[in-house]
């Protein structure tokens, strides 16, 4: 019985790890079950080796079973929901701000060393230059994530003061945070 | 041996015995008799059992380290509202603190150097904050202690230069929220 679930298992292995076998080794899994089942329901007197283990061999076969525990799987199983879509996406555009900042202000010191001109003056001319859709498309992209990560930065304040936090309402408050937000990047990008 | 024995019991779930068709693991051996089955071959098992798709190891698990024995209590760190609840109000009154200095220079129509200087600075505390926070999530302590520490030095040196460079923007040129202002309505 043992042998027979063990071909079952690492045929199966054999056919998760190379989907390309899949074809060869789904028959050849039917038919060594087929002979296993045969050798199973013969008598015998020890169907698998026995390890002996010692108490002091505890810690050691503990961290061993640690490393054989399930690990989580990837993101993409779970079915994309707008509570955690949202919540990370508060953190990518958060980063995407505070790292436009940083990359700012530290070119802004670095400028006299490397003759860079990031002057306020010298850079509006070079986006006064730029046509009215890269000066749109330009301006959008800065606006959504910060509309967003605003008004979902107020989302995450009520929240602190513990309202709005059952399942339902943090849906609603997440679509609402959502459309104000990409209107008012829409109005933020129209302006001029 | 005992200890072994209970230890192997346990660790044969149900559905395992379940497949054996009647003939369960445990009929295997006498009750005076350790089970069959080594640790190694039930783990194996089990894992098995459990990855029916192609297994991806995104974070493959690392050197597993007892620390004292194996039924030490995970150490408790000292409580301390430094580190907790004042810490936690802080984020929050630098987080509220930044609606108003958002919404001012809009409102009022008009761009105050102080309350833009208070914004700039506001934002660099935000910002150091929410950087201490990527670090805390995505490099624990545990796996990868050095590359934490280094990314942490490296952002208080990043938080100070920048700081200098929006100090030297806001005294040098237009401040913060006229440069955006400018180049917006360029």
């Amino acid at each position: 019985m043992l042998a027979q679930r063990f071909i079952q298992l690492s045929s199966r292995r054999l056919q998760a790890n190379q989907p390309a076998l899949s074809k060869f080794a789904a028959p050849a899994a039917i038919a060594a079950r087929i002979q296993a089942r045969h050798v199973a329901f013969q008598p015998s007197s020890s169907p698998v080796q026995t390890t002996p283990a010692k108490p002091s061999d505890a810690y050691s076969i503990l961290a061993a079973q640690r490393r054989l525990r399930p690990v989580s799987p990837h993101l993409s199983i779970y079915r994309p929901q707008i509570t955690w879509y949202l919540s990370i996406s508060n953190r990518i555009t958060g980063s995407l701000l505070s790292g436009g900042l940083y990359i700012f202000s530290l070119a802004y010191l670095a400028s006299p060393l490397f003759g860079w001109h990031l002057e306020s003056a010298s850079l509006s001319e070079w986006f006064g230059s730029l046509n009215a859709f890269a000066k749109g498309g330009i301006k959008f992209m800065i606006a959504m994530p910060f509309t967003f990560h605003s008004f979902n930065g107020v989302r995450h304040l009520v929240w602190d003061v513990g309202k709005e936090l059952s399942n339902r309402q943090v849906q609603v408050t997440g679509w609402g945070v959502l459309g104000i937000s990409v209107v008012s990047a829409m109005v933020l990008a129209l302006l001029v | 041996m005992a200890a072994q024995r209970t230890f192997t019991k346990q660790a044969i779930p149900k559905s395992m015995t379940s497949n054996f068709r009647g003939q369960s693991i445990v009929t295997h051996s006498s009750p005076f008799k350790p089970s069959t089955l080594s640790i190694t071959q039930i783990t194996t098992f089990r894992v098995a059992d459990f990855h029916t798709s192609s297994r991806r190891h995104i974070l493959p698990a690392g050197p597993q380290v007892i620390n004292g024995t194996a039924n030490d209590p995970a150490p408790v760190p000292q409580p301390s509202p430094t580190h907790g609840s004042y810490h936690w109000a802080f984020e929050r009154l630098i987080s509220a603190a930044l609606i108003p200095l958002t919404v001012a220079p809009f409102a009022a129509g008009t761009l105050n150097p102080v309350t833009d200087a208070i914004l700039c600075a506001t934002l660099l505390i935000h910002s150091h904050i929410g950087f201490q926070a990527l670090i805390i999530d995505y490099l624990p302590n545990r796996r990868v202690p050095k590359t934490r520490a280094l990314f942490m030095w490296a952002l208080r040196a990043g938080t100070l230069l920048v700081g200098v460079g929006l100090y030297e923007f806001e005294t040098n040129d237009v401040g913060l929220t006229e440069a955006i202002k400018r180049i917006w309505t360029a």
